[in-house]
């Protein structure tokens, strides 16, 4: 019997034969902290361990402020503080700070992942980083914590499931209503401890910035990793940026052509239409054509699910093709998920664009994932974000969350009301 | 016989999620100990928790308990208030991690979401649990429930009184 990718990645990373149900300790190649959780981790750490105590290997770890970023309260400049000071004593050097952007995209744009790597983080959306092969997941402090003694953690050897995906997306449909399609069919818990392999004719064709939204819902359907093994022209991108060996790894960890999935589902992409999760709940889907129409107060374009550059360049499409102007009864606010986004939409013009369509346009952050950020909703305000969750409350007790593709929420932000994007670029 | 744990049912639906256990807005709290005061504030209906529930009081819920963010301090807030376990049908997987790694119980328990939608289990009912077992048993009305056992690693792991514990003993061990 063959092996699927993340038995092989496991193994690598055991250094041991495994099977499908093995709690196994692994090496880890990143423990990387957000700001928040990671004041957490370093007082955790220091309490158990004391204030001298080393870390296993200072290069092996990160840390990134991306959610709140600059600190908007004195708690978190101070929690910055604790790991900026931390860093500087255990001789850290990967501390991406305030200016650089979402952690998962920082780190893939540095070079810092490549396929294989065992990558702990205090995002429970570390696994997008499953977009390049890598066994990213998200954890807690004490997770992180106990890393820095040995660098090592334990795992349950988790069964695959195989995600197979053919067709072409038709104009005004994306990645992103493929995966809200998904989590519709599957649930919250449909993925529940399963890693997922996606393969098929459109994810060997799909870019970086479509596997990385891809990958970046699996959370909600509480799986542990996505995996797509790179190809292509992601490939070519992550060796130039990660190394020559990139290359090999992907070839090695690619599952068997017999491996064995715990079930394997299909989706043809080429009749599906515009998607998006209503209130209160990933999994609640709908087509949009069904909510069109539905008054909205704000719309918000960014997140480590839609905040790359692909993403505002659809964006931008839609809102030229719609007249270059965003409905004033619409709060919209556009959020890049790096510097190096930023300032390509900055060099191309895009962000002209939007600040005379009536669009804010900010540093890049992880912004509307949590209320206390700029952005957040009063209560009985409507939103659509192309962020990851809309729990109840979650940018502001009671308001509410639509969640959609860049496309939708652009076309949404021009009309002022939910709209359809095709009708926009038709 | 194991030891029975006696206190009062709060009850939850399927799918509570983190920021309902514990908000986003409260996230940069990096001390234990103030966390059990936001515990659950955003849950529609159970917004009084933190204030009236009492040390042996346990959170009962039905299907993927715990999904959505990393956060540990979802974990605390209620172990902190005194909440010595969670009767979950399942729960999610990052928020089990989090509670073995801090030697908090979570318990299986097949049918809860069923029986809560069905109203055989109910918010004040007086519950007799015995962790050893995975027996629950809801003495306001006689019901009966059945959690499973965790696995070798995990039970050794909430042992040791949490991760970082059997971390340091795992490392001395090996030098």
């Amino acid at each position: 019997m063959g092996k699927t990718s993340i038995m092989k990645i496991m193994e690598r990373a055991s250094g041991h034969p495994v099977k499908v149900g093995d709690r196994v300790w692994c090496k880890i190649d990143w423990a990387t902290c957000r700001d928040f959780g990671g004041a957490n981790v370093v007082l955790q750490f220091e309490k158990e361990m004391g204030k001298d105590a080393k870390v296993w290997d200072p290069d092996k770890l990160a840390f990134t402020f991306d959610l709140q970023a600059p600190a908007h309260s004195e708690k978190v400049a101070a929690n910055q503080k604790i790991i900026r000071e931390f860093c500087k004593r255990q001789g850290v050097t990967r501390l991406f700070d305030i200016n650089h952007g979402i952690g998962q995209h920082v780190m893939l744009e540095a070079g810092m992942i490549k396929p294989g790597d065992v990558v702990l983080g205090t995002d429970s959306h570390m696994n997008l980083l499953g977009a390049v092969g890598a066994f990213a997941t998200g954890v807690g402090n004490s997770d992180i914590a106990a890393s820095y003694i040995a660098g090592i953690n334990w795992f349950r050897v988790p069964e695959t499931m195989k995600i197979e995906v053919t067709g072409k997306f038709k104009k005004g449909v994306c990645m992103r209503d493929l995966l809200t399609k998904i989590i519709g069919d599957l649930g919250a818990g449909g993925m529940d401890f399963l890693a997922v392999e996606f393969v098929g004719e459109t994810i060997d064709n799909a870019t970086l910035a479509e596997r990385l939204t891809l990958c970046s819902m699996v959370t909600e359907m509480s799986g542990k990793v996505p995996l797509i093994m790179p190809n292509g022209d992601v490939l070519k991108w992550l060796v130039e940026r990660a190394g020559p060996e990139v290359e090999t790894l992907a070839k090695e960890l690619k599952a068997d052509p017999d491996a064995e999935y715990c079930r394997v589902l299909h989706y043809n992409v080429n009749d599906l239409e515009p998607m998006a999760s209503c209130p209160d709940a990933p999994d609640n889907v709908k087509p949009v054509s069904e909510i069109a129409g539905t008054h909205v107060d704000q719309v918000h374009i960014g997140s480590c699910s839609n905040g790359r550059y692909e993403d505002i360049k659809a964006a931008h499409d839609v809102l030229m093709a719609g007249g270059g102007k965003v409905s004033p009864t619409v709060r919209t606010i556009i959020t890049p998920a790096t510097t190096e986004v930023q300032l390509r939409c900055v060099e191309e013009g895009m962000a002209a664009d939007f600040l005379k369509a009536g669009i804010v346009f900010t540093n890049p952050t992880c912004s509307l994932c949590t209320a206390e950020h700029y952005g957040a909703m009063p209560s009985g305000d409507v939103g659509c974000s192309t962020t990851n969750r809309n729990f109840i409350g979650k940018v502001g007790k009671g308001s509410h969350t639509y969640l959609m593709s860049p496309m939708t929420a652009m076309a949404t932000a021009v009309k002022g009301v939910i709209a359809d994007p095709r009708e926009i670029l038709k | 016989m194991g030891e029975i744990l006696k206190g009062r049912a709060w009850v939850f639906s399927d799918d509570v999620d983190t920021d309902l256990i514990y908000h986003n807005k409260y996230l940069a709290e990096t001390d234990p100990k103030n966390m059990p005061q936001y515990a659950f504030e955003y849950y529609p209906g159970k917004e009084n928790f933190a204030k009236e529930v009492k040390p042996g009081d346990f959170v009962v819920a039905g299907k993927n308990f715990g999904c959505g963010s990393s956060r540990e301090h979802a974990v605390y807030c209620l172990e902190y208030a005194g909440v010595p376990c969670v009767l979950a049908e399942t729960c999610s997987r990052i928020y089990y991690r989090n509670a073995i790694n801090n030697g908090y119980p979570v318990l299986f328990v097949k049918g809860l979401s069923d029986a809560i939608k069905a109203g055989k289990i109910k918010d004040g009912d007086q519950l007799e649990v015995e962790l050893s077992t995975g027996t629950i048993k809801d003495a306001t009305n006689g019901e009966t429930f059945h959690g499973d056992a965790v696995s070798n690693l995990e039970n050794d792991i909430m042992k040791a009184g949490g991760l970082m514990n059997y971390m340091k003993a795992k490392v001395a061990a090996e030098k």
